[in-house]
């Protein structure tokens, strides 16, 4: 039973980082109806910026958000008026073309690092690294529960740009029907250059946690990208609420999967491209959707 | 004759290549050989992607899969005591099998998740031919001694890749060819017309695997040695997505440009540290090029040039079809 | 009943819900073998929902279809155009890039013909010629006209040889000269062997073709008849209240 409550608490911290990653990808996808492939690409460097704060400046990766996540918003309106403005919009779901777009970008991108600060593995230590707390028997590390406190805080905040303030309803209104949204005043172009910013602000969050508690290269993003696909399609890919399931989800099925049976550490990788795949072809409306099948099943005639 | 012309514009300059490539060995050096081999190899795997993505327009980037299946089939059949060239029916075989292994569930996806889905798969079974045992690990396999001759090596695979110009051409014409591109442009008035979407794209799937895989094979037969690493790498899934692409998907001579292209910039990533290490941004940086200024690739560019393609869109026909 | 009284197409007790949404509730109907027969009702009512239920391309949620005999509802929508029962799309579906030509030649290889080779190519030209598309068959489908846009996707349905041909809306957006063009194209289809059904709003079309009709609002069948008593039910004219049936055409 004690096994049980240390590994749904550790699950629960995993969640908190998984959400941040995945709300990134989807207030881009919700707005855009982009699947952002960059996303890995931005995380890694926002990992990699984070490490080079605290190896020159002796910054504490949490404290140097502050930093990092506005840097990387206006990075991604960059972004947006460079490359992602010119995309032709479909309405039938991503095109193509933004596509690979996005994953050229990816590659440019981790090139760059490995430009820049090389191949090599890197890793942030800071005085807490090693430290852990204990709670009901259980061991958890105090950077876990320090990015889950930061995520949490992120989200939150998130939250309540989207409820409270007229940018975060615009971006609402977009993201569930976009020509009626700009016949009720609202400037889609710009809501789409913030959205892309907070994407990108909330991936650099994401890597920049990751690297306090992972080491990287450049090459990182990708089992990450792949998890928070996972999560926003078993979130059903527009519900903010269904992404942070979608994160409880994936966070319970992994962490229980490594503890209770004897899959490698490696193979855990498998678990999050199988659940993509198994979810895209048996429940493509995500949580929400097998909810609807069931809710329908129950109310019908 | 002239309406063997009207049908196949290309026959002429596919001649043309198929003379030289066939003539090279009497006049070229063995460096040359070998890089002509290398692109021979590239068009293979160009143009067999392009049956399913570029004609049907299912992206798959994934594809290196089969070039492992064929490439490890050959070496471990090889050194088993067969034949090199008996074990090439083989991996086609099992990458055809594969194909429709992979293809059941994820063909039921729309156009870019299907994409996304084949990263996974992709990414899958390097993990796991890496970690098996009789794959030899990541430490990689040779062929047994006595089986390499250039020659031989040579002819198989332009020959192999004439082959796949031809089929791909002749499939292109007729009735298989046209159901993938009803496919592409609107799968579901495709299917109202009675085309049974899920079956062809098996097909073009489990064709485009085979000639794939047969690339593998001859691949490991010219190279000797194989890895995880060499026939199992995302990187070389990315090259076979990106020389259509850049060529332009979707037609016949796209990936034959792009073969030609990609294998000249190996060639000078090879004879540079500095630009290899800057792989990553070549590639990245072609395909948000493309994708920005003319995703129809060379062939796209080259018909607005000749005055084939307008420069800008005309909205009109947006318009038509929104009326009634 | 005399065997050639088998209606050719059994429509009974079809309903289809999308999440909340109850799009056809319970619609039952039959279709005789040569007739001309209309779907009509208010925007919204579910018309095209029932077309889209006959062809496969949407599931019922209950119910049956019945076609020459044969259960419909489960199968894909290419299975059902192999049997001989097509449709054309209400906001026109072309192949852009390409030809005219190609376009129907899609529907002649794989519809219920299968036809090849040189039998293809004249079938190809006979559909043309019969639309009245021979001029533009080399032209690429994206440079059409709104009507030769609607009569190619009339042309690729009849290219696949069905026995039931359903048209949504073909008359939409056409100009009065073109609305004859069509009432007597489809004329000529009906006097050819086909058995035709229709969603149409130009109620004098309706009323100057049909057989008979079905009226359909919110999912459900409100009248089923002959075009003039249907149209004067006071159920019918309830439902249209506020449109000007008169004044449409």
């Amino acid at each position: 039973m004690q096994k049980f409550v240390v590994v749904a608490l550790n699950s629960l911290l995993a969640a908190g980082l998984y959400a941040t990653m995945s709300y990134g990808l989807a207030v881009i996808y919700g707005v855009m109806r982009i699947i952002n492939l960059a996303h890995a690409g931005l995380m890694m460097l926002a990992a990699y910026a984070t490490y080079t704060l605290n190896d020159r400046f002796g910054l504490d990766p949490f404290v140097s958000l502050v930093v990092v996540a506005p840097a990387f918003f206006l990075f991604g309106l960059a972004l947006y008026a460079t490359f992602i403005r010119w995309l032709p919009r479909s309405s039938a779901g991503p095109s193509l073309q933004s596509l690979l777009l996005l994953f050229g970008l990816w590659l440019v991108l981790q090139n760059l690092a490995y430009a820049i600060w090389g191949g090599d593995t890197q890793s942030i230590l800071t005085p807490y690294t090693m430290q852990s707390v204990e709670v009901l028997g259980g061991r958890f590390g105090v950077p876990q529960i320090l990015v889950f406190m930061v995520s949490i805080l992120s989200l939150l905040a998130l939250n309540l740009v989207l409820r409270r303030t007229y940018l975060g309803k615009a971006i609402r209104a977009v993201t569930q029907n976009r020509d009626a949204a700009m016949l009720s005043g609202v400037n889609a172009g710009q809501i789409a250059a913030v959205a892309f910013g907070i994407g990108t602000a909330f991936a650099a969050i994401g890597g920049s946690m990751l690297s306090a508690l992972y080491a990287f290269t450049p090459d990182f993003g990708r089992s990450f990208l792949l998890k928070s696909f996972c999560i926003i399609v078993l979130g059903g890919m527009e519900s903010f609420t269904g992404v942070a399931l979608g994160a409880l989800v994936l966070a319970f099925i992994e962490n229980f999967a490594s503890a209770y049976t004897a899959i490698p550490g490696s193979f855990q990788d498998a678990i999050s491209f199988t659940l993509l795949v198994v979810v895209l072809v048996a429940a493509p409306g995500g949580l929400p959707g097998v909810w609807r099948m069931l809710d329908r099943r129950v109310v019908a005639r | 004759m002239r309406a063997l012309l009207r049908r196949h514009p290309a026959l002429p300059a596919g001649l043309l290549f198929a003379a030289g490539l066939l003539l090279a060995p009497l006049l070229a050096e063995r460096g040359t050989l070998n890089d002509l081999w290398n692109m021979a190899f590239y068009v293979v795997l160009a143009s067999a992607w392009n049956l399913l993505g570029g004609f049907a327009g299912q992206v798959s980037l994934g594809y290196s899969a089969f070039v492992g299946i064929g490439a490890y089939t050959t070496v471990l059949l090889a050194n088993a005591g067969w034949s090199p060239w008996l074990t090439l029916p083989v991996g086609a075989a099992l990458a055809v099998a594969f194909s429709v292994m992979v293809g059941l569930p994820t063909f039921r996806l729309r156009g870019p998740y299907f994409t996304i889905a084949t990263i996974g798969v992709g990414e899958a079974v390097r993990v796991i031919a890496s970690g098996l045992e009789f794959t030899g690990g990541s430490s990689g396999l040779r062929m047994p001694p006595g089986t390499f001759d250039f020659s031989a090596n040579y002819y198989a695979m332009v020959g192999l890749a004439l082959a796949t110009l031809a089929l791909v051409a002749w499939l292109h014409q007729h009735a298989f060819g046209l159901a993938l591109e009803a496919i592409r442009q609107d799968i579901d008035a495709a299917e109202a017309l009675g085309v049974h979407s899920t079956w062809a794209k098996l097909q073009a799937h489990a064709l485009s695997a085979a000639l794939v895989a047969v690339g593998g094979g001859l691949f490991a037969t010219n190279f000797q040695y194989i890895s995880p690493g060499s026939v199992f790498d995302f990187r070389l899934s990315l090259t076979i997505v990106l020389m259509p692409i850049v060529g332009g998907m979707g037609t016949l001579v796209g990936p034959v440009l792009g073969a030609m292209l990609f294998s000249y910039l190996q060639i000078k990533l090879l004879a540079s540290p500095a630009l290899r290490d800057s792989y990553l941004f070549i590639y990245g940086g072609l395909l948000i090029v493309v994708m920005l200024f003319e995703p129809r690739g060379i062939v796209g560019l080259w018909e607005r040039l000749v005055g084939l393609r307008p420069w800008r869109r005309t909205p009109a026909v947006a318009e038509a079809t929104r009326a009634g | 009943m005399p065997a050639d009284q088998t209606p050719i197409l059994g429509v009974r007790s079809v309903s289809k819900r999308f999440g909340g949404l109850l799009a056809l509730d319970a619609v039952s109907f039959e279709v005789q073998r040569g007739e001309i027969f209309s779907v009509i009702g208010p925007n919204g009512a579910g018309k095209t929902t029932l077309f889209s239920c006959l062809v496969g391309s949407v599931t019922p949620s209950s119910g049956s279809i019945r076609f020459r005999g044969e259960e419909l509802s489960g199968l894909r929508n290419d299975q059902i155009v192999t049997r001989g029962l097509v449709r054309t799309h209400q906001i026109v579906r072309p192949f852009r890039d390409m030809s005219v030509a190609d376009n129907v030649r899609v529907g002649v290889l794989y519809g219920r013909m299968r036809l090849r080779g040189p039998k293809a190519r004249e079938r190809v030209d006979e559909v043309l010629s019969r639309t009245q598309l021979t001029q533009r068959a080399q032209a690429k489908a994206g440079v059409l006209s709104i009507g030769e846009l609607k009569r190619l996707e009339i042309a690729r349905a009849l290219a696949t040889g069905p026995e039931v041909l359903c048209l949504d809306e073909v008359m939409g957006g056409l100009n009065p000269a073109e609305i004859q063009q069509a009432m007597a194209l489809v004329r000529a289809l009906r006097d050819g062997g086909l058995t035709i059904l229709m969603i149409e709003h130009h109620v004098h079309a309706v009323a100057g073709l049909s057989d008979r009709l079905v009226v359909l609002n919110f999912g459900k069948k409100i009248a089923e008849g002959r075009p003039a008593e249907a149209l004067r039910d006071p159920a019918v004219v309830a439902a249209y209240l506020g449109d000007e049936t008169g004044a449409r055409a």
